[in-house]
């Protein structure tokens, strides 16, 4: 199925971003305490779809709620009546702006998580009553590294509408699935002309061409990946995790982080089960019943999380679960940055 | 501010003469011109420590167990680092014959903007209180005693009314994402096993609800009175960007007000306020 | 002849939430086995009424009382807490009270600072032979959290009053 393309420019993409809050349910980044984090919004003023990469949360929370009710129960003569909680205020019809690619692009591997061994249908349903509007990144950040992974940045599939800002001054919007196809219609598209993909397919890939040039980081992934693959024991984890503090911060940012914890609140007979973020660089992430941990070490902690990133996932599902977006590194009270973590280490084997 | 020379040459003779396992230090982040703590196990690895005004960590927080257990360890202390440090000794987190403890008569640190940090502008000792070898020079013993400076942010705050202030700190909670990084900077937070995060249903807040956010930083910034040194360990570690500051400030300037205790930590063996008691403490709140 | 004039109770920190009518506020009290404990039971031995709204348990002593449980407290059924113990002097654990009453403060003024009425926590003095005072202080800390309204901020998932 080919998609449409439009071209408009600054203004017409603020109308479009205009219509799209007035008719749809949208969230976007807004501004608190410095930091961009996508809420609700009903003006275009409240929010900045072009939001700084280093200032940015990711949009996980909306597809993994940090903390989400999964039932109710009361305990009965009869035994424990469990019960479905109220509807999920995030699985309805939305919009997203503003969503970078690396966020995005972390979905792709989500869903094949919720879609392995465990069906997670709260997880389909965001899923399947979102659109998300991407706008490609024109300069990369310091800590980011997207392009240097296994992946096509240039050519994603997890987002519905992609936004670029061509070199020309103009700006592309093109659809990338069925979905964002059947959105990019009227009243939207009176703010955009079509365009063919002969003229515009050029000059978003001057952008990208222009994007990948401006990295500061760069790896070779394929390598790093064989390496890491064949060194579980190396003593150079000790010397990378020496400052880690442990504490849950990576994790939680991180867009494809998906570790949780269950825990009830309780009051005499009734209760309700949430499922939030935990961490797996938690000292106590690993604690058993009983007592025994098998991860009591900081270094035993990271060795987990980079071989999960760069190393599990890709054996499992065919994808890095890592998409390099740097917001470990930005949110790390000590700066660790996993680039330099997962070099370091391949590079001493 | 720089001393990086000085501490370099320290640490490199500390290993030599073989008084210490691990040196505890700031080094370049290898992207912008700020500053990593970093644990430096061998004499070969002593040219990556720095010092300068961009060196901020409280790097007494590497002293907790499950960073530097049973090791003897070098480490570089600023004013209300050593502060801190002085606080664990008292409450015998870590032995002081394990320590070789280099004191900086400090001139105040820098955010990552550059711009001097807040508690650097108003802080009232910043000369290392307990060290093995002071670097800078410590200002001269003042005779008159350095009055309290109010936090300026406490008063503004305090003089909004009661349903601004509800306002205000709802959002805070509302941000907050229970991901603890505030307690494990803290370096004065080494309790094994937070007491909030038992395990026992009907105590423990495990879920990042906002309720939870207000039991945690209350409680957190409750246990942590009069023992906080005001080193924003915890503000710079917070995601979200939390003003935290503000809970311990608020309790730090009641403690001040009401109790006329010296700041925590400045002189060794002193618990801070809730270990002690007076027969003047202010009573009239007490039916 | 006074006009009937039914005010809508609201609470205070949030004045948007209004109490549902005939509203009772449920206050936590915390009393110190020695002397108040002792104390609100002579108010009962003696026959003098005091409000059903309070709701005691028992601690060794005052400075048993971290912060934590006034916290729990009020973001539970609690509209408002009264801990109570015995006079600075008298503590059955000698020096008790007195490491209790400057956590006492710090906690009150700090949950002020974050938005409460300072009234919603209140402390006294009641020792074991006071049981008319202990009357005498449970009215007032009624009446008191009566004027406030109830508790609306962070309470836990189940205490969320509709």
């Amino acid at each position: 199925m080919s998609f449409s393309t439009f071209v408009t420019d600054k203004a017409g993409l603020q109308k479009i971003y205009e219509a799209i809050v007035a008719s749809h349910e949208t969230y976007a980044p807004v501004e608190k305490f410095g930091k961009f984090d996508f809420k609700r919004v009903t003006t275009l003023a409240e929010c900045d779809p072009d939001s700084p990469i280093s200032k940015t949360q990711s949009i996980k929370p909306l597809f993994f709620p940090r903390s989400a009710k999964v039932m109710k129960y009361v305990a009965t003569s009869a035994g424990t009546d469990v019960s479905e909680v109220d509807e999920d205020p995030l699985a309805s019809k939305r919009v997203i702006l503003g969503v970078k690619h690396c966020d995005a692009r972390s979905l792709q591997v989500l869903d094949k998580v919720y879609n392995w061994d465990f069906i997670d249908t709260d997880y389909q349903k965001r899923r399947t009553n979102t659109l998300i509007i991407s706008t490609r990144c024109d300069k990369a950040d310091t800590h980011c590294f997207c392009t240097s992974l296994d992946y096509d940045v240039e050519k994603l599939d997890a987002l519905d509408i992609l936004v670029v800002n061509g070199l020309d001054g103009k700006i592309y919007l093109k659809a990338r699935t069925a979905k964002g196809e059947e959105f990019l219609t009227e009243p939207l598209t009176r703010h955009a002309s079509p365009v063919t993909e002969e003229i515009a397919n050029p000059e978003m890939s001057r952008q990208y061409a222009a994007f990948d040039g401006s990295f500061r980081l760069k790896m070779n992934y394929a390598e790093v990946n064989a390496r890491l693959s064949k060194i579980f024991d190396t003593p150079e984890f000790e010397n990378v995790s020496g400052n880690c503090i442990s504490c849950n911060t990576c994790a939680f940012v991180c867009p494809s982080c998906h570790c949780f914890k269950i825990s009830d609140e309780k009051v005499r007979d009734t209760g309700v089960r949430y499922k939030s973020y935990d961490s797996c660089n938690n000292g106590y992430f690993t604690l058993m019943a009983g007592g025994h941990n098998p991860r009591p070490a900081k270094y035993r902690r990271w060795r987990q999380r980079a071989m999960h990133k760069f190393v599990y996932y890709k054996e499992r599902f065919g994808e890095n679960l890592c998409v390099g977006c740097g917001k470990c590194t930005i949110a790390c009270p000590v700066n660790i940055s996993i680039f330099e973590v997962v070099n370091q280490v391949a590079a001493n084997v | 501010m720089n001393y990086t020379k000085q501490i370099q040459e320290i640490a490199a003779k500390l290993f030599a003469e073989g008084k210490i396992d691990v040196f505890v230090g700031y080094r370049m982040n290898g992207f912008d011109e700020n500053q990593v703590p970093v644990l430096v196990n061998t004499a070969d690895d002593v040219s990556k420590l720095v010092f300068t005004d961009k060196s901020v960590f409280n790097l007494v927080n590497y002293l907790k167990n499950e960073h530097t257990r049973r090791k003897r360890v070098g480490i570089v202390v600023k004013g209300c680092d050593s502060r801190s440090l002085n606080l664990m000794l008292t409450e015998s987190q870590v032995k002081r014959e394990n320590l070789y403890v280099i004191g900086i008569a400090c001139e105040g640190v820098t955010d990552d903007s550059g711009q001097k940090m807040q508690n650097c502008v108003d802080c009232m000792v910043p000369d290392a209180v307990v060290f093995d070898e002071m670097l800078g020079t410590p200002a001269p013993p003042q005779n008159v005693p350095v009055s309290y400076k109010m936090n300026a942010d406490i008063a503004s705050l305090a003089a909004m009314p009661l349903t601004g202030r509800a306002a205000y700190f709802e959002e805070v909670f509302e941000n907050c994402i229970r991901c603890n990084a505030c307690r494990h900077s803290c370096p004065l937070c080494y309790c094994a096993k937070c007491c909030i995060d038992q395990e026992t249903a009907t105590l423990y807040n495990g879920a990042n609800t906002t309720s939870a956010a207000f039991h945690a930083l209350m409680t957190w910034s409750l246990h942590l009175a009069g023992r906080c040194v005001d080193c924003r360990n915890c503000e710079k570690a917070c995601p979200s960007h939390l003003p935290l500051h503000l809970l311990h400030k608020q309790n730090e300037s009641v403690i001040y007000e009401n109790f006329q205790e010296h700041l925590a930590g400045v002189i060794p063996g002193d618990r801070g306020a809730f270990y002690k008691y007076s027969m003047k403490d202010p009573d009239d709140f007490i039916m | 002849m006074e006009a009937e004039v039914k005010d809508q109770l609201v609470s205070i920190e949030k004045p948007g939430l209004i109490a549902p009518p005939n509203w009772e506020p449920v206050i936590m009290g915390i009393l110190c086995n020695w002397c108040s404990y002792a104390g609100s039971d002579l108010t009962g031995t003696s026959r003098i009424q005091y409000p059903p709204n309070i709701r005691i348990i028992r601690v060794p002593c005052s400075s048993r009382v971290d912060p934590w449980f006034l916290i729990k407290s009020l973001q539970t059924t609690a509209d408002g807490v009264l801990v109570s113990g015995c006079h600075p002097g008298d503590c059955h654990y000698i020096s008790g009270n007195y490491y209790a009453r400057r956590r006492f403060l710090v906690t009150k003024k700090l949950l002020n600072f974050v938005g409460f009425h300072e009234n919603r926590i209140q402390f006294s003095w009641v020792s074991a032979a006071e049981g008319p005072k202990f009357a005498k202080v449970v009215n007032k800390v009624t009446e008191d959290i009566k004027k406030l309204g109830p508790l609306h901020l962070y309470k836990k998932e189940n205490f969320e009053k509709k």
